[in-house]
């Protein structure tokens, strides 16, 4: 094992996504020991060292500075508020506000107010973990093997990692989302008003061709049953694959013409910037309107309110 | 060079390769309508940029569905 930086990766691409993929679901909480052979970015983040009982990956590590950094500015923005906001006050101000006027614009304002936490939280983590995945050193900085001649090719264990690159945390955060928008459902509609507006026919429709339609709309009810399940693993597939490719295909551009390294990812890296936002905006709209989808149903005054709202 | 030998040389990842075909091809589409669609009315602009997220995100998750869950 040497201690040394190295920018030197050979990629092998989604070669070792298949092999490993099912492995990396399974292991929700577990982390793998690291290949023998691993070249690229491995699948699922490596063991930096352990808390006990407790594997702590590069990822998790990661993900708490981000988390630390966000809470402390947090803090130091809202220590001493002013009527007239100046500074990291004016700034943290701004950001939160962008994100409840786009909220509002998109769920409408009663259900911004219940669940702005979720999804101000969820945009602004994801958004600062994919950023901070980009700063030059995380992923290069950290425990090699070198080969016969002394040489060290290959990072296996890098210090740090891309928090979203790990299928564990963006499935966490699915996982959050999911108990969430059960506790949101049930709140709209009660138990049973839940059950009816997944089950249940909608129109209005008499006699034989209502019991039909029962028929038909419990069918559907069941494939939207399966949907809603599926969701949880196609959230967290959508972000872990956007940003692992996007690793994948910075370190497979670095190695493309070994005298031209430092020059040929600068391109993708402003790439990256954009699918690291455009990735926190998917995740952030699709859950809510996944929950505008089960919450604003059942009342429709409160629907035609909230139209009439919109358009003025 | 006889076809049916070529073809049964084609294994292993071919999913993928249609999946990420049709979801390109799908995106695409999207991107063009998403276009034509504030060309002709600009002030609908956000509205449509979140529909066309929305709808991009959802063709894309084909991809990830091939690369990740069949073997």
């Amino acid at each position: 094992m040497l201690f040394s930086l190295s920018s030197k990766y050979m990629s092998r691409g989604l070669k070792l996504v298949f092999s490993a993929s099912v492995a990396a679901l399974l292991s929700a909480a577990a982390v793998a020991a690291e290949t023998p052979h691993a070249e690229g970015l491995t699948p699922n983040a490596p063991q930096v060292f352990a808390i006990g009982q407790l594997p702590v990956s590069n990822s998790m590590i990661l993900s708490w500075i981000v988390a630390l950094v966000i809470i402390f500015v947090a803090r130091a923005a809202t220590r001493d508020i002013k009527e007239n906001p100046a500074g990291l006050q004016n700034f943290v101000e701004w950001v939160v506000e962008s994100v409840r006027d786009f909220l509002e614009s998109v769920i409408g304002r009663a259900l911004t107010a219940q669940t702005f936490w979720f999804f101000a939280t969820a945009f602004l983590f994801i958004l600062f973990t994919n950023w901070f995945g980009l700063v030059p050193g995380v992923g290069t900085v950290g425990w090699g093997t070198p080969d016969a001649a002394g040489h060290l090719h290959h990072i296996s264990r890098p210090l740090l990692r891309g928090a979203n690159a790990d299928l564990n945390m963006t499935f966490a955060m699915s996982i959050v989302f999911f108990g969430a928008w059960i506790y949101w459902a049930l709140k709209a509609n009660g138990p049973l008003g839940l059950l009816t507006h997944i089950f249940g026919p909608r129109g209005d429709s008499k006699g034989g061709m209502k019991l039909l339609l029962i028929v038909v709309f419990f069918c559907v009810g069941i494939l939207e049953l399966v949907s809603i399940v599926f969701r949880p693993v196609s959230l967290s597939f959508r972000l872990y694959g956007n940003i692992f490719a996007g690793e994948t295909m910075l370190e497979s551009m670095a190695n493309l013409v070994p005298a031209l390294a430092p020059l040929i990812p600068v391109p993708f890296y402003f790439l990256e910037l954009l699918v690291g936002f455009v990735q926190a905006l998917v995740f952030t709209l699709l859950t809510a309107v996944f929950t505008l989808l089960i919450c604003d149903h059942g009342d429709g005054h409160h629907e035609e309110a909230g139209h009439q709202e919109t358009k003025h | 060079m006889n076809i049916p030998t070529n073809l049964a040389e084609i294994s292993g990842n071919l999913h993928i390769g249609l999946a990420a075909l049709a979801s390109a091809v799908a995106v695409g589409l999207i991107g063009a309508k998403a276009s034509e669609a504030v060309g002709r009315n600009p002030g609908a602009a956000t509205p449509i940029l979140i529909q066309a997220i929305l709808s991009s995100a959802l063709a894309e998750g084909i991809v990830f569905f091939a690369i990740f869950l069949a073997k």
